[in-house]
This record gives C-alpha cells, sequence and structure tokens, in this order.
C-alpha cells in the first residue's frame, strides 16, 4: 500500500457508521466498496450515501464534480469474495466480538497478505476482536465519531497484538482521507466515551438528586462550560438505550460504579421516554422542533 | 424585588474587579473593598486594563469604558459600604477569613440587604452564620474570567429567603448573565460536574492512556469542548484544581472528588500550569502553549 495513489477500501455494514464511513472513503478518492448482508441493506446504505453527497451539493460544502466522482468511487456488494482486492476492510457491523473476529478470520482467507483490517467498535476490546482474526497483527481500532463525514476525529486504538507496520499504514491512511487522529491504548471506551459517559451519568444523578432540573444543569455546563451542547440535549439525541448500552457495556469491563447507569435512565426506559425518536426523553419534542430543522 | 443599584465587592483580585466590572457596566454604582490603598489601586487598575482591550477590541466605546470606570470607587473602610444594597464577599477561600469580613460588612449595612459570598469552596449556609439575617445571604458564583462566562450560580442556602433567591437570579440577568439556582452542596452544580471529569483524565493520563495532546484532541474535536482537559486544568492552575478537589472531597468522602497522586505531585514541584510556566504542558512565557 502506497501512501499516494487510490486504494481499494471495504466498508462492511450499510448503517449509520458504515455509510457515513463509505462516504469519507469515497469523496478522498479510493475505490469503495460497500457490503452488507442483503440486497437491501446494501442499497439503504447506498441511498443513504447518495444523499448525503446530493445535500453536500446543495449546501455548495462539495461541487457536484467531486460528488459525482465520489459515487463513481463507490460500488456495493453483498458477498465477502468481492473485497478480495481490498487494501483496507473497514468493519461497522453489530457490536458482537465474536461476529467482528469471525469476519475478519474469514476475509484473510479472501484478502492480500497485507490488507489492513480496521474495526470501528465503540465498546469492544480490538484485542479481544483481533485475537479470533486469522491475523491480529494486522488488526488496527479505528474508532470514527458520529457522523463520521463531518466530524474530523479518529481514534486509533493499538490492540496488544497490532503490530508496528500495522499502526503506521492506518495513520498514512487516515491521513489520506483527512482525519484527524489521536493513538490511545486499548483500554474500554477509549477516549472519548471513557470521559463522557462518566460526565454524562453524574449529570443523570444530580438531576436526579434534585441538585438542579433539566434545563438548569443544560444551561450551567453550556454557560459555564462552554460545551456545545447541555448533557441531556446529547442525550436525548444519542437515546437513552444506547446511552444504557454503552454505558453497561463499559460498566462490564471497567467494573467501576461511575459507568453504570443510575436507575432514572432504566425508569426513562420503561417508560418509552427514549429521547428525541421518541418524541419524549429528557425534553419533549414535537415535529416543529426536530434536531436539525 | 430589590433593585441593586448599589454594589459593595469585598476583595477586588481576579474575581473581585472581574464582578466590579460587570455590575458597573450593568449601570451600578460600585464600592470596592481592599485592605490598603495599594491592593484598591490595583483592583482599579485590573479593570482599567480588562475594559481598554475592550475598547481596543470594538466591544465598548471609550465614552463607555469612561462612565463605567467613574462609577467604581475603591475604600478601605467597611463603614463605605453601609448604603450598598448588595454585598458580595470574594476574598480568599478561608472560611476564618470569609467569617471576619462577613461579620465587619453585616455590622454597617441597613437592615435588608443582602449579603453574598463568591465562595466556590465553603458551604454557604455555615457563612451565613456569619451575618446578623442569615435569611438575606446567599452565594453569588461567578466564574472566572467573569466578564466572559455568562453562568452564575445563585447558591441558596438553607435559611436563605425565597425572595433573596429570586432578587439575586433577576440581578444576575441584568448583569447580561445566565443564572441558574443551586443547592448549597460541595462544588454546587458546574464544579460537582467539572472535578470528577478533570481528576478522571489526570488518573488516565498518569496510567499512560495517552499522550496530553492526544487527550486534548480527542475531547476538542470528538465533543467540541472550548478546551482540552489538561490545558483547562493549566489556565486554571494545578494549585488551585488540587484545592478545589481536596474540598469537594472533605465535604462529600466521594472518592471521584479525591485528587490523583499525580496531581499532588506535579504541585509539590511546583508544576502548577501557566502562571508558573509549566503544567501539563510547558508554557512560553507570553502564557501561550
Amino acid at each position: 500500500m502506497t501512501a499516494t495513489g487510490p486504494l481499494t477500501v471495504g466498508v462492511l455494514g450499510g448503517g449509520t457508521m458504515g455509510s457515513g464511513i463509505a462516504i469519507v472513503v469515497a469523496r478522498a478518492g479510493h475505490n469503495t466498496i460497500l457490503r452488507d448482508i442483503d440486497a437491501d441493506r446494501v442499497g439503504a446504505g447506498l441511498d443513504k450515501v447518495g444523499a448525503f453527497l446530493d445535500r453536500s451539493t446543495k449546501l455548495g460544502k462539495l461541487p457536484a464534480h467531486r460528488a459525482e466522482a465520489a459515487r463513481r468511487n463507490l460500488t456495493g456488494t453483498t458477498t465477502l469474495d468481492d473485497l478480495a482486492e481490498c487494501d483496507v476492510v473497514i468493519e461497522a457491523i453489530f457490536e458482537d466480538t465474536d461476529l467482528k473476529a469471525r469476519t475478519f478470520a474469514e476475509l484473510s482467507g479472501i484478502c492480500k497478505p497485507d490488507t489492513l483490517f480496521h474495526t470501528n467498535t465503540s465498546t469492544l476490546s480490538v484485542t479481544a476482536i483481533a485475537a479470533g482474526a486469522t491475523h491480529p497483527e494486522r488488526v488496527v481500532g479505528t474508532h470514527y465519531c458520529n457522523p463520521a463525514p463531518l466530524m474530523k476525529l479518529v481514534e486509533v486504538v493499538k490492540g496488544r497484538q497490532t503490530g508496528d507496520d500495522a499502526y503506521q499504514r492506518t495513520v498514512e491512511f487516515l491521513r489520506s482521507v483527512g482525519k484527524v487522529w489521536v493513538t490511545t491504548k486499548d483500554s474500554p471506551g477509549f477516549i472519548v466515551n471513557r470521559f463522557l459517559i462518566p460526565f454524562e451519568n453524574n449529570c443523570i444523578r444530580a438531576l436526579a438528586d434534585g441538585l438542579g432540573t433539566v434545563e438548569s444543569i443544560d444551561r450551567a455546563v453550556t454557560k459555564g462550560l462552554l460545551y456545545p451542547m447541555g448533557p441531556f440535549t446529547l442525550l436525548d439525541i444519542v437515546g437513552l438505550d444506547i446511552h444504557r448500552a454503552v454505558s453497561l457495556s463499559l460498566f462490564d469491563q471497567l467494573r467501576d460504579r461511575r459507568f453504570a447507569p443510575p436507575p432514572l435512565v432504566d425508569q426513562m426506559i420503561a417508560a418509552g421516554h427514549l429521547g428525541r425518536k421518541a418524541g419524549q426523553g429528557f425534553y419533549r419534542y414535537d415535529d416543529r422542533r426536530a434536531f436539525g430543522a | 424585588m430589590t433593585d441593586f443599584d448599589r454594589v459593595g465587592i469585598i476583595g477586588c483580585g481576579t474575581m473581585g474587579s472581574g464582578i466590579a466590572q460587570v455590575c458597573a457596566a450593568a449601570g451600578c454604582q460600585v464600592t470596592v473593598l481592599e485592605v490598603d490603598d495599594a491592593a484598591g489601586t490595583a483592583g482599579l487598575e485590573r479593570i482599567g486594563a480588562f475594559t481598554a482591550g475592550g475598547v481596543s477590541r470594538g466591544k465598548l466605546t471609550e465614552a463607555d469604558r469612561d462612565a463605567l470606570l467613574s462609577r467604581v470607587s475603591a475604600s478601605t473602610d467597611v463603614a463605605a459600604l453601609a448604603d450598598c444594597d448588595l454585598v458580595i464577599e470574594t476574598v480568599v477561600e478561608d472560611a476564618g477569613v470569609k467569617h471576619t469580613v462577613l461579620a465587619a460588612a453585616a455590622g454597617v449595612v441597613r437592615p435588608g440587604t443582602v449579603i453574598t459570598t463568591n465562595t466556590s469552596a465553603v458551604a454557604v449556609t455555615e457563612l451565613a452564620a456569619s451575618v446578623r439575617d442569615p435569611a438575606r445571604f446567599a452565594g453569588l458564583h461567578f466564574f472566572n474570567p467573569v466578564p466572559v462566562v455568562e453562568l452564575v450560580e445563585v447558591v441558596r442556602g438553607l435559611r436563605t429567603a425565597d425572595d433573596v433567591v429570586t432578587s439575586l437570579i433577576a440581578f444576575a440577568e441584568r448583569l447580561g448573565k445566565a443564572p441558574v439556582e443551586v443547592k448549597d452542596r460541595p462544588g454546587f452544580l458546574v464544579n460537582r460536574l467539572l472535578i470528577p471529569y478533570l481528576n478522571d483524565v489526570i488518573q488516565a493520563y498518569d496510567d499512560g492512556l495517552a499522550s496530553a495532546d492526544d487527550l486534548d484532541v480527542a475531547l476538542e474535536l470528538g465533543l467540541g469542548y472550548p478546551t482540552g482537559p489538561l490545558a483547562l486544568l493549566d489556565i486554571i492552575g494545578l494549585d488551585t484544581h488540587e484545592q478545589a478537589s481536596r474540598n469537594a472531597y472533605a465535604g462529600t468522602a466521594d472518592p471521584q472528588f479525591a485528587p490523583p497522586p499525580l496531581l499532588r505531585r506535579m504541585v509539590a514541584a511546583g508544576k502548577l500550569g501557566r502562571k508558573s510556566g509549566e503544567g501539563f504542558r510547558v508554557h512560553a512565557e507570553d502564557g501561550t502553549r
């Protein structure tokens, strides 16, 4: 793999993260193959990419010819065999260690002897995923932030077995797609979630303890710490169910009570108050107040 | 509800001068009380310098600045606070010193005058015992730099009257601030959330999770925070943060507030952040990274 010419890159998973990463890679000029398990999912993923590129052009962020080039760089498939020529395969599939490891193991028999295997896991151990792959030294964590096409940051995670060569080539690849990377140990939550989750749980506890209201705590954080968004506004966007799952996963791995979702989270989930997507979370939403409108 | 047109500020250091400035900018007559003339003059000069910066950046006209400065006077005599509608105490974070100056102020003001403390470390309900009328006492917690940060925590002590809280919220809004009412608990709201996060980052840095630059970049770009945690600690001052941590830990016995070992060692080594030239980073003489 050279740092210059276009690469062939496989992206596994046509969901929010997979399609977002496919945009990043295709927009940077690499040949991009989006793979999911059935034609409907592949189609949905490609549609998301197309819609994003259209919107970028309409907003004047991406010239039409570059959007067109990105579209030409992108194909879809349901077959892992179509990833044989890939220099890099980035998985953004379901958060399941065995599934990710088995997929990489299968790809090891299909891809080239120097193909890099990138996992976009946010909560699992890169070392554990690599352990089940045939070539753990070529498995590297690359954790993109949502929305991937807009957020500059990628956390590069070295598993215990990650080779220096694979790490260096990963960094070159991220440079080629215009990302800013930071390097972290393979520690639960890496950097961003490692510090965000306990902070949010602390905010939820402060609310439950009556130290403030939803509005006053959001106000204190945005006006006092100058964060772009208050914790409850952010939690409503993320979704309480997702927050609970991430918190529990980190709690299970770290056995540190600060990561445990407070009881209020369970109550809100039981009541169906999952956040923006449910019309109610810490705040109540109607269509006119939909995010980004 | 009371209009606080005449404001007395005890102590004119970084916080006192900042509070004096925003009060004067909102049209209040401000008297700052200091221990000697030199300290009073230094406080007024600090306001002069900050507002001069505002003029050069086009945020303030020369005439407005002159009017603002004309509304602030300094005194060393506590009797100068006699006519104040509101007193804000901003002296050193030492319960004994605060008790002495609050009792002195309470001795000269009219009945009904609201007396407040800008403490971030001492219990407001405890300081309320210093004054004659604890119902007219509350916390009014500004953040550094006062002219820039909008948040003001209005701290309700256990004996603070409802109308005092209401008046202070209205006053903070008149200053152009964003007030929130908070309970009198260690760290109130913002420090209650900030201290564990900063200590968590210090410990992770000590554990080798990532470099100082990578930790700061990840949280700035990943979460949109204006300043990464280690850069923020260098600005706050590691000694200041250690003291805030100790206070919150003493007040809660909750280990998330305990100052991590590396923080204590850095303070012992004189690595206090920007003010000492080195903290998590070495700083140039002009204070930049």
